[in-house]
């Protein structure tokens, strides 16, 4: 009856109680308004640009992963034939694979761009530590997709990629052998390891993945797209900030009551997120898209020969970015040193990056006026940078 | 004894039922996950081939189509044996797994080593590690020797090594 009333009416009328609707039952329009409009810094747009780009990134690889999913067997004897297949046979099978491969690259990257200027900028203080936190993990779960999608086309790179990677766990000691053991699904590389090595890329790495970066955005909209000195360039104590800090004080979400965090809790000036925001987002991600769009049609993805364990003249190099982890397999010899090289440096490496909110407790945001955090942490970038040329060195002279 | 109100026995029913779900899916789970540590490696013997023409002081390597010790079945792995002639008669039969990382090494003649290219370990003729990172000697496959009819020496191997690395 109200349905055959409702066909009566004029079109332009229906289609407006039709959304009223949708409205009234899904609340769609006022969640989109809510992330629409929120105040976001008015300074450090671009910069803030980069987190946003690192979110269109993984997008984009799981995209392009699902397309590769469609030919792609995780089997021995199979793997490298379909990739094989792929880039012979498809049209457009190597510019797929090139997206995921490009993608890859640039997502790595940008997502290290975006923790410099994360770490930059201090926006990992008080209340932003879980944001951080988050975030820490969320770049080591990329950096574990990089490596185990390197092993999964089971070419002469992949296998000997797999066969080193899967190798490295030995030297943890008393459990390593176990872990090397279960990764493998044996004692050597063999069809199990594809197997699994697939399960953890395809499955296991990006479901931890996307419910962390659900986390990720969850904490970001809870605190606030603030934090950055940029956006606090004036004296604390003066009326204007003052009036700031009243006006931060009665606003939504409930921000930090100190005096000396309500300051870093909302930047002065604010921009409704659309379109300021959304426009330099968007254009930050399609520049960036644009670039692997290219890059993987005029590059493509390698794929070398079929894995073969008994060859004698083929050279593997890592990737790029696991260019300094190689070098220091090289730098360290001998068992316990291996040992104590790779999981004792690192692991402090790993565990000072990702508790560095809990290490660096000061107020203080300009990076100048933090050099007690900001010169070790360049020393530990340019470490790796020279370890990365010293690799780069080592292959070249091969 | 304390009665139990309504409430405290529905928590506890929950997190009883809770916990019997989780230990019921951990057994086979953690069970499934650890079972490669405790299979048994298949064990048999491939030929592979006769090595009288092998001169002596120079490692030769020959290819052996070595099947898997572990896994459902899949066609042999080729894998390299370099045998190495001792000028004393001796004979070995070294894998050319490198102990540091598991990659393929290569005997170098101008070296006079055994090299590894993806971290440039070193091995002298009898296997040892004599420089970069590799941490132990290079392992000899499990193997023995026959004669055939024709009266040629025909080396055999297990697929496995003497050694663990």
């Amino acid at each position: 009856m109200i349905i055959s009333r409702w066909f009566t009416r004029p079109f332009k009328s229906r289609l407006r109680s039709g959304a009223d609707w949708f409205e009234d039952r899904t609340g769609a329009t006022e969640l989109l308004h809510k992330g629409l409009y929120e105040a976001v810094p008015k300074k450090g747009g671009w910069a803030y640009a980069l987190g946003s780009a690192t979110l269109a990134l993984i997008l984009l690889q799981l995209f392009s992963g699902i397309f590769l999913l469609l030919d792609y067997v995780p089997s021995v004897s199979e793997a490298f034939n379909s990739l094989d297949y792929l880039r012979t046979s498809d049209g457009f099978g190597a510019w797929v694979r090139g997206l995921h491969l490009w993608g890859a690259y640039t997502l790595i990257f940008v997502i290290g761009l975006h923790m410099l200027r994360t770490f930059l900028s201090a926006s990992y203080k008080r209340p932003r530590e879980l944001n951080w936190v988050s975030g820490a993990v969320l770049f080591f779960l990329v950096l574990g997709l990089a490596i185990t999608g390197a092993m999964l086309p089971w070419d002469q790179a992949a296998y000997w990629t797999t066969t080193v990677v899967t190798n490295i766990p030995h030297y943890i000691p008393f459990i390593g052998d176990g872990i090397r053991t279960l990764w493998r699904g044996g004692d050597f590389v063999g069809p199990i390891t594809l197997t699994r090595t697939f399960a953890i890329h395809i499955w296991v790495l990006p479901f931890l993945l996307f419910s962390l970066i659900g986390a990720h955005l969850y904490l970001l909209r809870r605190h606030g797209e603030f934090g950055a000195w940029v956006n606090y360039d004036t004296d604390p104590d003066s009326d204007e900030e003052k009036q700031i800090g009243e006006r931060i004080r009665r606003a939504e979400p409930p921000y930090p009551t100190k005096r000396i965090e309500r300051r870093y809790a909302a930047p002065r000036e604010t921009v409704p997120f659309f379109p300021n925001q959304l426009f330099k987002d968007v254009l930050l991600s399609t520049l960036l898209i644009a670039v692997i769009f290219v890059m993987g049609l005029i590059s493509g993805a390698p794929l070398d020969g079929a894995a073969d364990p008994a060859t004698l003249n083929y050279v593997p190099t890592p990737e790029w970015f696991f260019l300094p982890l190689d070098q220091f397999l090289v730098v360290a010899p001998q068992n316990p040193l291996i040992a104590i090289g790779v999981f004792g440096v690192l692991g402090i490496g790993a565990a000072l990056m990702l508790f560095l909110p809990f290490i660096d407790r000061s107020h203080e945001r300009r990076p100048l006026r933090r050099p007690e955090v900001i010169i070790p942490a360049l020393f530990m970038v340019f470490t790796v940078i020279f370890f990365a040329v010293l690799g780069i060195n080592r292959l070249y002279n091969l | 004894m304390k009665q139990l109100t309504r409430r405290e026995a529905l928590t506890r029913g929950t997190g009883l039922g809770l916990g019997l779900v989780g230990v019921m899916l951990s057994v086979p789970a953690v069970g499934f996950l650890l079972s490669p540590l405790f299979l048994k490696q298949r064990s048999s013997w491939v030929t592979v081939g006769p090595i009288d023409g092998i001169p002596v002081g120079k490692p030769t390597p020959l290819v052996a189509e070595v099947p898997v010790g572990t896994g459902y079945p899949t066609p042999p792995v080729r894998r390299v044996v370099y045998v190495v002639k001792k000028p004393d008669g001796g004979m070995l039969a070294l894998s050319n797994i490198c102990t540091h990382m598991q990659c393929d090494v290569h005997w170098d003649p101008q070296l006079g080593n055994f090299l590894c290219p993806c971290h440039g370990g070193l091995y002298d003729i009898d296997g040892n590690n004599v420089g970069g990172p590799p941490p132990q000697p290079l392992p000899q496959w499990v193997h023995r020797t026959s004669t055939d009819a024709a009266g040629r020496t025909i080396l055999e191997i297990e697929n496995k090594l003497n050694e663990s690395i």
